[in-house]
């Protein structure tokens, strides 16, 4: 890793710690004067004052919340990255081309047949069962767009993002077909699946999560030589050493198992895998050596604001965090197809 | 060095090669020449292992086939240049020519590559660019740039290096063609091997130990220039009328086509 990139790595994980600390002051809790930050470190050392409602709120709420945050805007901006990398295009995110859409399908659809057993399955069996689900129908669509879309390791950017528009309405016309068919309870599910949200952050699902993304980066994280190279063209990135085809599947697979594990556990969160390495390649252009790795905490740094800003702005209540990123992922979608006029 | 036996290659329907034969020797310079669409690109990308080769046995890269190597070997003996002309990469110049190194580093470049690069572009003539945005290049520059990539790449220690070069001359003005062929020529000096596709019979004359012209994915003749390039040959393949005689300084066969 060369220095630079380093040293723009402890910054932005630097102002990630700073912001993290600062979301856990935000919320509508009264701690009878305490800092929150003091509580936290009550919690740690084991101090008996700390009430259990206190304890409820900072670490089961605030700290689960805030470390989802980032697992899952990290997350969601390498998939994105990695996607465009192999799909050689910046609007390939897994959200425009229907890969999210395809794990949310399958995500409704076990919660609603997964009802029939719910009762007598354990908790962390049920979030495994979502998550796998969702990585199935990611998988499923992640193959099906690149089949349709790529001929000789070239990329149709229309049909890719048109494809991309089919899967998301046969996707929501679905989730759309099983509100109207499901219960009250399944129903709370499902809208939050739609919006998204960090609502449901559990501790639980955050191991899950770190697990998912400590296999995924481990294999992806290096992967910035290749994906440069594989700008040049397939042919000319094999002959440069890189074993495209390999990587290709390992991309596929992984990205699949990182959407889906995020949509499993917070539903559709747009545009994080668009925004990031959009922001990145304006400073760093297209050096994936450079962006690959950055996208990892700037994904975290921009799910956290989002999220804090949601659940601020209007508390009590929240704003579904999907609005949020829409707004500010929408203006960078238009932005890129103004740059790429000309040449799609 | 690499030896193709049969070579046979049809796209969908279309026969493009037809039993091809070749053998190329340890320091040869080899020109493929050819009307359009006689499989000249086709024949390379055969050689190199781009296409997918129904009869694997059919290429010997140094006495192994494509698939007994290791791809990272691979990448220290040959290198390709392909037609790249559409190419979108927006990254600065530096780091295209860097990509020639990736096989001999894991994240960060070291001296060696870093000197590698500069030394490459330098040679063609890009050195002064290298801090520029490739998209930002004419479609010569850019062709610079790839050959300084392929050059950075096959500087090594490694002995009898092959070079594949599809038209590398296009878009080039006269200068940096003589400069690119002159780069070739040395390279070659050096017991290694280059497979070049020309369109100019002129240069092929004049810098190719061999020529290999091709008409209809069959091999029309083969051999030094003096033998392949003679009127009745280069008239019936190409289909047009020429008369060839000795370039006055330096005697290699010198095509002027028309009546």
């Amino acid at each position: 890793m060369s220095n630079k990139l380093i040293i723009y790595l402890v910054l932005s994980s630097l102002l990630l710690i700073v912001l993290a600390t600062v979301a856990l002051f935000m919320g509508v809790y009264d701690f009878g004067g305490k800092s929150p930050l003091k509580v936290l470190v009550d919690i740690f050392s084991g101090n008996p004052e700390v009430s259990a409602s206190e304890k409820f709120v900072i670490w089961d709420v605030r700290l689960a919340r805030i470390l989802m945050a980032i697992l899952i805007g990290s997350i969601l901006a390498v998939s994105g990255t990695a996607m465009q990398g192999m799909f050689k295009n910046p609007l390939a995110t897994p959200d425009l081309i229907g890969i999210t859409a395809g794990a949310t399908l399958m995500a409704a659809l076990t919660i609603v047949l997964g009802s029939f057993f719910r009762d007598y399955v354990p908790e962390i069996i049920q979030h495994s069962l979502l998550s796998i689900a969702a990585f199935i129908g990611a998988l499923l669509t992640t193959l099906l767009v690149y089949k349709i879309s790529t001929t000789q390791g070239k990329t149709n950017v229309v049909i890719m993002l048109l494809s991309g528009v089919a899967l998301s309405a046969l996707g929501f016309a679905v989730v759309g077909f099983l509100i109207y068919l499901s219960k009250d309870e399944q129903l709370r599910d499902l809208t939050f699946w739609n919006l998204g949200s960090l609502g449901g952050a559990t501790w639980e699902k955050n191991g899950i999560l770190l697990i998912v993304m400590l296999i995924s980066y481990s294999v992806l994280i290096h992967k910035g030589k290749a994906l440069n190279a594989m700008m040049l063209g397939e042919k000319d990135a094999e002959h440069l050493g890189i074993p495209v085809e390999r990587i290709k599947k390992q991309i596929v697979v992984l990205v699949a198992l990182m959407v889906g594990a995020c949509v499993a556990f917070s539903g559709t969160i747009g545009f994080v895998g668009l925004i990031v390495p959009y922001i990145l390649r304006l400073i760093f252009k297209s050096n994936y050596q450079i962006i690959l790795p950055l996208s990892t905490v700037m994904g975290s740094i921009l799910l956290l604001v989002a999220d804090t800003v949601s659940r601020t702005i209007v508390a009590p209540s929240e704003i579904p965090i999907g609005v949020l990123t829409a707004f500010m992922g929408a203006p960078v979608f238009i932005a890129i197809l103004i740059r790429f006029k000309n040449s799609m | 060095m690499i030896k193709g036996h049969q070579i046979n290659y049809a796209h969908k329907k279309y026969h493009i090669l037809h039993s091809v034969d070749i053998s190329v020797q340890y320091g040869e310079f080899l020109a493929i020449v050819g009307p359009n669409g006689a499989g000249k690109s086709t024949l390379l990308s055969m050689l190199a292992n781009e296409l997918e080769n129904k009869h694997p046995h059919s290429v010997l890269f140094k006495e192994k086939r494509f698939n007994q190597w290791n791809l990272k070997d691979l990448s220290k003996n040959k290198a390709k240049f392909s037609q790249h002309n559409t190419h979108d990469i927006p990254l600065m110049i530096k780091d295209v020519v860097m990509m020639g190194r990736y096989p001999y580093f894991n994240s960060t470049p070291n001296a060696v590559d870093e000197d590698a690069i500069e030394n490459a572009m330098k040679e063609t003539d890009v050195l002064h660019l290298k801090n520029r945005e490739y998209n930002s290049l004419s479609g010569g520059e850019k062709q610079r740039v790839h050959l300084a990539r392929v050059i950075a790449q096959l500087k090594n220690d490694v002995k009898h290096k092959l070079m594949f070069l599809d038209e590398p001359l296009n878009n080039l003005d006269v200068k940096h063609q003589y400069k690119a062929l002159r780069l070739i020529k040395e390279f070659t000096a050096n017991a290694n091997t280059a497979i070049v596709v020309l369109h100019d019979l002129n240069l092929a004359a004049q810098f190719a130990d061999n020529v290999l012209l091709m008409k209809n994915g069959k091999v029309a003749a083969h051999g030094n220039p003096h033998k392949v390039f003679n009127e009745k040959t280069i008239s019936e393949t190409y289909n047009f009328p020429c008369a060839i005689c000795p370039n006055p300084i330096t005697k290699n066969p010198m095509i002027i086509f028309g009546n």
